[in-house]
């Protein structure tokens, strides 16, 4: 299991406006096509969704189905926020993630160094051990889990959902690599031998030259934890506690037919999720690329 | 006595760090394997020992083994179409990668891999609705008659693997594009010098040296394809009042007998299948890729 | 790791960061406003929601700081979060639960004990009829008050019977297999544009189950019986559950008068998408809502229906008081019939004055106004009794989709066998089969 270091960590993922253009050929404008022919057929569920919420009942139920509302009404957005607590959702989820990168990113930043520069035979197996945790999927320890929750109290709660998403054993080892890779032994030593105890390595050495690695880390946590369903479908079974995806999950259970709605109130979800997708856009790829490359 | 201090701050470090990963993963994980040889209800005191019972009852129930079959199906089915069109996509982004748009694409492709899956999967519910849905207005176009997708027990397994793939695309794209990158160029110029066409280079050249990245790709395109339940939760639900045929799948399946039946050590034997799978899917990535090195 | 890409890493995590702390200030700030005096409602029926509203309001003079929060979700996630809410002591004040969901927790003596008032008002027949209160009661405890309950009737488009030239309901079943071929109407291809008799055949498992024994019941079947000794016999592979099947298919792949794709139930009723269907009496209440304009009339059903109590129970300690109280307001008599004019489920509670709301909304009368010999039949008050309906209904909704068990009555019979040892095996594990 060892890590090989790829130019994608050297060059941008994606292309920059800079790089050397091609001259114009047929063939390029046949790809181009067929790339966004495709693009734009990975986006039309959502365009489709975005376009029912502004349509009126009667048109949701025309056939053939239109694909951009006659007359676009924001009734059904309207009727949405005030009759369901979606804003106390989003919140719940966004409070909920936040909390979890939090955590992931400490221990995942502090466990990662550990493992990449302290070479005990000991350490090791617990590095193993931690591995090997990644592995394991959540559902299949999530009910135990919930008992945890249970003898806790912390059913309903922001921290009864944060117990199961507290760490990241794939987190861990992403660090692992990284420190290995990126910061040599005699830094450290050096820093050792200009008397600054360990701590203060951590903190004032490895960390400021971890800012990358750990924001695609803090990306990647936020978004697992963002969209997480499972978990929190169990652990909340108040109104107040769920989270953006198990309350619109339950929406659509009690109020099957009111597509309009359903439709509006998934709309207000997914704005936030691109948006902050766009913003995050860079990071969130090196995450991701960064989980394909164990080899 | 240097190594000594160190170890102590590692330890000491490592020690919190252990002692969440005690608490909300290796105890709950060993939980599930100790559970799923008790019997226990959920809300009765005693939970008594019986062997391997749970396991002998699971190989006979026909509700578990159509779960498991679904799964598998959906799992291997999600795979059928991500990879070639995970690899086939990311080709030809990587061929024009000079372009402007190269960046518009790969970004595109990957955004229904971070929209949060209940409101994906609302929209992707009204496609395949018989009566409203687009898709079969799309058909008849070609004269071909409506066609039950949700509630036809094929095709609504099918309408799960494509909710899936679409999924699973948006990554598979991602490593894909990093792999075609990192390949040697020369490879491929000496390619062309022995007169070979940009299509044989691709399939005789490429597809073969991406092995490695094309089976960690499987492997966790079947992990979570073996994890699957919001996707069948929200398509194929069994809300009151609201027909359609439920996809049963294994989370859904450990869910139900947990919280609703009440058994939450048949359940957790469920789970011990599951992670059965996963750790057999994990070993076969790892032997295979051994295999290769060691050549 | 690169280099050129160091300036903009942190500001993307310091932008994560302020997002979410702003948020979470925000939502830490309004968490911890927790109202003391307030009583949490868990309903499994969205329609119930004004209803408990409407109590909460009644309750403003006797507790007028008390603000009640109803929570009404789909039935399925509803017993689900009961499930986990009472295993956990996590459980809403006043919960809403059928009895056979009920029963495993009034077993294990999960739910709150009423105070002796309100035991003794359940108890009084002048309030509720014995098979009400034994039904909110296990081994002579009382757990909770009688609310509302599922009855079935037939629901019928009388305009669409009117072109076929039907002036009756059905009396018979073999009417409605004959009503069904003549209601159905096809498109000029010979597809299904409305169903001529809409039997739910697929969908929520239990449902399924529940709606095959609706219809069975009316050949004089049931799918399981309790014996003598309190053990349960399958009752499923019986000539009255082979005349049941045989005319799901018949229904579905004879006539095609019905297809697993079409639309079902309520929705399409109201849409004009199918010409009968048979179903509880909340479906008035939703007609009155979402198509107001629909002709239609009920009747009852040729032997008899199904009957669900659903109950009101306390689930936590924490308010037991104005819990009760509520549970005391929402059974009064007033409040019982707004419940059957605005909501639509059938009240509980003996002696109610129906006449005002016949006149207004005569389709009640198939619920209330009932032949003298008018059988009654209600799901199996054992623990396992969801897991059971699932089991069946498992094997039925595919059988259902069997084009060949047409005309085929060893498959039916071997059909039905199979789908009884299934519910069978249920039952002998929890040690409650006759064998």
């Amino acid at each position: 299991m060892t890590v090989v270091p790829t130019e994608a960590e050297t060059r941008p993922l994606v292309a920059e406006p800079s790089a050397p253009r091609r001259p114009f050929s047929a063939l390029n404008l046949v790809i181009d096509i067929v790339l966004l022919l495709f693009c734009v057929l990975m986006l039309l569920p959502l365009l489709f969704l975005i376009s029912n919420a502004f349509k009126t009942p009667q048109e949701i139920l025309a056939w053939p189905p239109t694909l951009i509302p006659h007359d676009p009404i924001v009734s059904n957005f309207t009727a949405v926020l005030t009759t369901t607590p979606l804003l106390r959702w989003i919140g719940n989820s966004a409070l909920f993630a936040t909390l979890s990168t939090i955590c992931i990113v400490a221990t995942s930043s502090v466990g990662g160094y550990i493992f990449a520069k302290f070479k005990f035979r000991s350490l090791h197996a617990i590095f193993i051990l931690f591995l090997a945790t990644a592995i394991v999927p959540f559902e299949i320890y999530m009910i135990p889990l919930y008992f945890q929750a249970q003898q806790l109290h912390i059913l309903n709660s922001i921290w009864g959902l944060l117990l199961g998403y507290m760490v990241m054993g794939f987190g861990i080892f992403l660090i692992r690599q990284n420190v290995e890779q990126t910061i040599p032994d005699e830094l450290l030593d050096a820093a050792r031998i200009d008397g600054a105890n360990e701590l203060a390595i951590f903190v004032l050495i490895v960390l400021p030259l971890l800012r990358g690695a750990l924001a695609a880390l803090a990306v990647l946590a936020f978004f697992q934890a963002w969209t997480a369903f499972a978990w929190p479908l169990i652990v909340g079974t108040t109104k107040d506690s769920y989270t953006i995806e198990v309350g619109l999950a339950l929406f659509q259970t009690g109020f099957t037919i009111d597509l309009g709605r359903l439709s509006a109130a998934s709309t207000i979800v997914l704005v936030p999720s691109v948006v902050l997708f766009a913003i995050l856009r860079r990071n969130f790829v090196r995450g991701i690329t960064a989980t394909g490359l164990k080899e | 006595m240097l190594a000594r201090r160190q170890w102590l701050f590692a330890m000491a470090a490592l020690l919190p760090i252990l002692a969440i990963f005690a608490w909300v993963r290796f105890y709950p994980i060993e939980e599930t394997l100790r559970m799923s040889l008790h019997e226990w209800n959920l809300i009765s005191k005693t939970r008594p020992f019986i062997g391997f019972a749970n396991f002998q009852e699971l190989f006979g129930d026909e509700l578990f083994l159509t779960a498991l079959f679904n799964t598998t199906v959906i799992a291997f089915g999600t795979l059928a179409i991500t990879i070639p069109v995970g690899m086939g996509i990311a080709a030809l982004i990587n061929y024009r990668l000079g372009s402007r748009l190269a960046g518009v694409f790969e970004t595109t492709t990957f955004i229904p891999y971070i929209v949060p899956l209940v409101p994906a999967a609302m929209a992707w519910k009204w496609i395949f609705d018989a009566r409203l849905g687009p898709l079969n207005a799309f058909l008849s176009l070609f004269g071909i008659s409506p066609l039950s997708w949700l509630f036809d027990p094929v095709l609504s397994v099918i309408c799960v693997i494509v909710l899936c793939a679409w999924q699973a695309i948006g990554y598979a794209v991602l490593i894909y594009v990093v792999g075609f990158r990192n390949l040697p160029t020369n490879v491929f110029e000496a390619a062309k010098l022995d007169g070979a066409s940009g299509l044989q280079a691709f399939w005789h050249v490429a597809v073969p040296l991406l092995r490695p990245i094309t089976l960690y790709v499987s492997v966790v395109t079947l992990i979570s394809g073996f994890n699957v339940y919001a996707q069948a939760y929200v398509l194929a639900s069994d809300a009151q009042g609201a027909p359609g045929r439920q996809v049963r799948v294994l989370v859904l399946d450990m869910l139900e007998n947990s919280f609703r039946n009440y058994r939450v050590g048949y359940a957790a034997s469920e789970a011990v299948i599951l992670l059965a799978i996963v750790l057999l899917l994990t070993l076969v990535q790892f032997s295979l890729l051994r295999e290769r090195g060691a050549r | 790791m690169s280099r050129e890409h160091k300036s903009e890493r942190p500001a993307g995590i310091t932008r994560t960061a302020i997002f979410g702390a702003t948020l979470g200030v925000a939502l830490l700030g309004s968490s911890v406003s927790v109202l003391a005096d307030q009583i949490t409602v868990w309903s499994g029926y969205p329609e119930m929601a004004p209803f408990y509203q409407h109590v909460a309001e009644g309750l403003k003079a006797q507790f007028p700081d008390l603000t009640v929060d109803v929570e009404a979700i789909g039935l399925r996630d509803h017993e689900k979060r009961v499930a986990l809410g009472i295993s956990s002591q996590n459980a809403a004040d006043v919960i809403e639960l059928a009895t056979s969901s009920a029963t495993r927790y009034m077993q294990e003596d999960l739910l709150q004990h009423p105070p002796a008032d309100v035991a003794s008002y359940v108890q009084d027949p002048a309030n509720f009829d014995k098979y009400f209160s034994d039904a909110a009661s296990y081994n002579g405890q009382v757990y909770g008050a009688p609310l509302f309950r599922g009855q079935s009737a037939l629901y019928y488009n009388t305009d669409m019977f009117k072109a076929a030239g039907l002036t009756e309901p059905p009396k018979t079943m073999d009417d409605y297999t004959k009503y069904a071929a003549k209601l159905a109407q096809r498109d000029a291809n010979g597809n299904l544009t409305v169903s001529g008799w809409s039997m739910r055949l697929s969908g929520g498992g239990q449902g399924i189950a529940e709606k095959f024994w609706i219809n069975m019941f009316q050949y004089g079947g049931n799918i399981v019986v309790q014996q003598p000794d309190g053990k349960w016999k399958m009752t499923l592979a019986t000539p009255e559950g082979h005349k049941n099947l045989a005319q799901y298919i018949q229904v579905v792949h004879g006539d095609k008068s019905d297809t697993i794709e079409a639309p079902a139930d309520s929705d399409a009723f109201e849409r004009g998408q199918t010409a009968m269907f048979i179903r509880e009496s909340w479906v008035i209440g939703d007609i009155a809502k979402k198509a107001p304009d629909l002709k239609y009339a009920t009747s009852t059903l040729p032997m008899g229906s199904i009957v669900s109590p659903v109950n009101l129970f306390v689930g936590s300690d924490q308010h037991s008081a104005e819990a009760w109280a509520f549970i005391k307001a929402a059974t009064s008599p007033e409040n019982q019939l707004w419940m059957l004019e605005n909501v639509g489920w059938l009240p509980n509670r003996a002696n109610l004055d129906y006449t005002e709301i016949l006149k207004k909304t005569p389709q009640f009368a198939a619920f209330v106004q009932l032949p003298k010999d008018y059988k009654f039949f209600q799901l199996p008050n054992i623990g396992p009794a969801d897991e059971f309906l699932t089991r069946v209904a498992a094997k039925l909704t595919d059988d259902f989709a069997d084009a060949s068990l047409l005309n085929n009555d060893a498959g039916i019979d071997a059909a039905l066998k199979s789908a009884s040892d299934d519910g069978a095996a249920v039952l002998d594990r929890a040690g409650i089969l006759a064998k």
